[in-house]
């Protein structure tokens, strides 16, 4: 690790983080294997539909247990909007899609990925729900199961593209933003661009935890 | 492609004698199950598993104020717009090639998806074996030109089967010689099934006979809807992030502040 590296993350976020995230990949991949009937050779790989049906209903209770500790983790950071200054940078679409002069200075998290935390945790409910019912139709209506897989499949729509969004943001879209969710620790310059008032929150509060330095560092280096 | 078939329930020759019954699983080796008499002659209550084929018994008053038994031969209507073969996600259900809707028990995963799908509430699941049952319209006896097990037992002639166009023709024939509230169903919606019956009664008097059946909306959204959006909407995305970094860029950490890690001013 090199010095002046700034800590974004604790590892408790880091593993919550991806075990939602790989078990929410897991069940778009089962789930497509069933709903593409081109995609059926993901049931093969396992030995079978059947085996993916599976997987698919046991990675669903391993999300949902996922998805409780995420939203009790995340949801006061990134669940609430404050605004106006939220929604100036909801205004100048996050800076992210045209130039723009004076972007309101973003904290912890940026309205959109508040978007995206609120998409997660909504949808990602939605789907615990309609899966279960789905998985257990005997118990149920069949007007209301038959509803549920209308939900299932329009969370899968909504989840699954928002993923690619997410994707393209932490690799090449906002370079330096990866290693949040892999070390825990982030370059200063990528803090400033994209979270300086966090990075002023921090400094003010003595919070701020630089590698290689003592605790309670008001110093800016670099 | 062999030529269509039908198979032409006439309700109006209806003895329940339920040869049809017995034949069915005589030929399809399906146990009986210990029932519990419920007030009718009807025997199971319902379509099971192990029953693809069921004489509903009913009583009906009749606008004099006489009492009529109606009999019906329940079971799958084989429909060319079927729901249970659109919502399968192993294409377990599939058209056979005299358009009867049969399956590959190897392949059914026990989703239970085609029962909620399909609108005559046809197939039924097997708890030991984790997979779904139902009426393959004898398909192993009509690739040998047999008829189905079921019509090869009716005594009365209720059952036939045969080219699609030539029953169809048949049923209405029969329909109006009747006269009354005789009327043929099947032909006119999910695009034509492939087990029509000649009503004596008006559609609505049949009990679990639905009057108006159709794939359920909520089936048509997922799956011609949704199902093709989920492809399209990820596609746009990817295309969208594309175009967003060869246009706009990438948001990266400015030039002056970039000294890596922070440290090396």
């Amino acid at each position: 690790m090199k010095k002046g590296m700034i800590k974004a993350t604790g590892p408790f976020e880091r593993v919550v983080h991806w075990c939602v995230a790989l078990s929410c990949l897991l069940l778009c991949f089962t789930g497509m294997g069933m709903m593409y009937h081109s995609l059926n050779g993901l049931g093969t790989m396992v030995g079978g539909m059947g085996n993916l049906k599976m997987i698919h209903n046991f990675g669903g209770i391993f999300f949902a247990i996922s998805l409780v500790f995420t939203i009790g983790m995340w949801w006061k950071e990134a669940g609430l909007f404050s605004f106006p200054e939220d929604w100036q940078w909801i205004i100048a679409g996050g800076g992210y899609l045209w130039h723009v002069e004076n972007m309101p200075e973003v904290g912890k998290y940026n309205p959109g990925q508040k978007m995206f935390f609120l998409v997660v945790a909504l949808f990602g409910a939605i789907m615990v729900a309609s899966g279960l019912i789905i998985w257990f139709p005997f118990s149920f209506a069949v007007s209301l199961v038959r509803m549920m897989y209308v939900l299932h499949a329009l969370g899968f729509v909504i989840i699954f593209a928002f993923f690619f969004v997410h994707l393209y943001l932490v690799t090449i879209g906002a370079p330096g933003s990866a290693p949040a969710m892999f070390t825990g620790w982030v370059t200063k310059a990528w803090v400033k661009k994209q979270h300086p008032k966090w990075l002023k929150e921090m400094e003010e509060d003595g919070t701020l935890v630089v590698y290689g330095e003592e605790k309670h560092s008001k110093k800016g280096r670099c | 492609m062999k030529k269509e078939l039908v198979k032409l329930i006439d309700l109006s020759r209806c003895t329940a004698c339920r040869g049809c019954q017995v034949a069915c699983k005589q030929w399809n080796e399906l146990p009986a199950k210990r029932t519990k008499n419920f007030g009718s002659y009807q025997n199971p209550p319902d379509l099971q598993w192990n029953t693809w084929t069921l004489i509903r018994f009913q009583e009906h008053e009749k606008k004099n104020g006489k009492v009529d038994w109606l009999f019906r031969k329940d079971g799958c209507m084989h429909c060319t717009d079927a729901a249970c073969i659109k919502v399968c996600p192993t294409g377990a259900l599939y058209h056979t090639e005299f358009g009867s809707v049969s399956m590959h028990a190897d392949k059914c995963i026990g989703c239970k998806a085609c029962i909620t799908a399909c609108p005559f509430s046809v197939p039924k699941y097997n708890a030991e074996t984790n997979k779904i049952a139902k009426c393959d319209l004898c398909y192993t006896r009509l690739q040998v030109n047999q008829p189905p097990a079921c019509v090869q037992s009716c005594p009365t002639g209720a059952l036939q089967i045969g080219a699609k166009d030539a029953m169809i023709k048949k049923a209405y024939a029969r329909a109006e010689q009747l006269g009354g509230d005789a009327n043929v169903y099947g032909d006119k919606f999910v695009d034509g099934t492939h087990v029509i019956y000649i009503l004596p009664e008006k559609v609505n008097v049949y009990e679990h006979l639905p009057v108006d059946p159709k794939v359920p909306l909520e089936i048509i959204i997922w799956k011609d809807v949704l199902k093709p959006a989920g492809l399209l909407a990820a596609g746009a995305v990817v295309a969208g992030c594309f175009l967003h970094y060869i246009t706009h860029g990438p948001k990266t950490p400015d030039d002056e502040t970039t000294c890596e890690g922070g440290n090396k001013s």
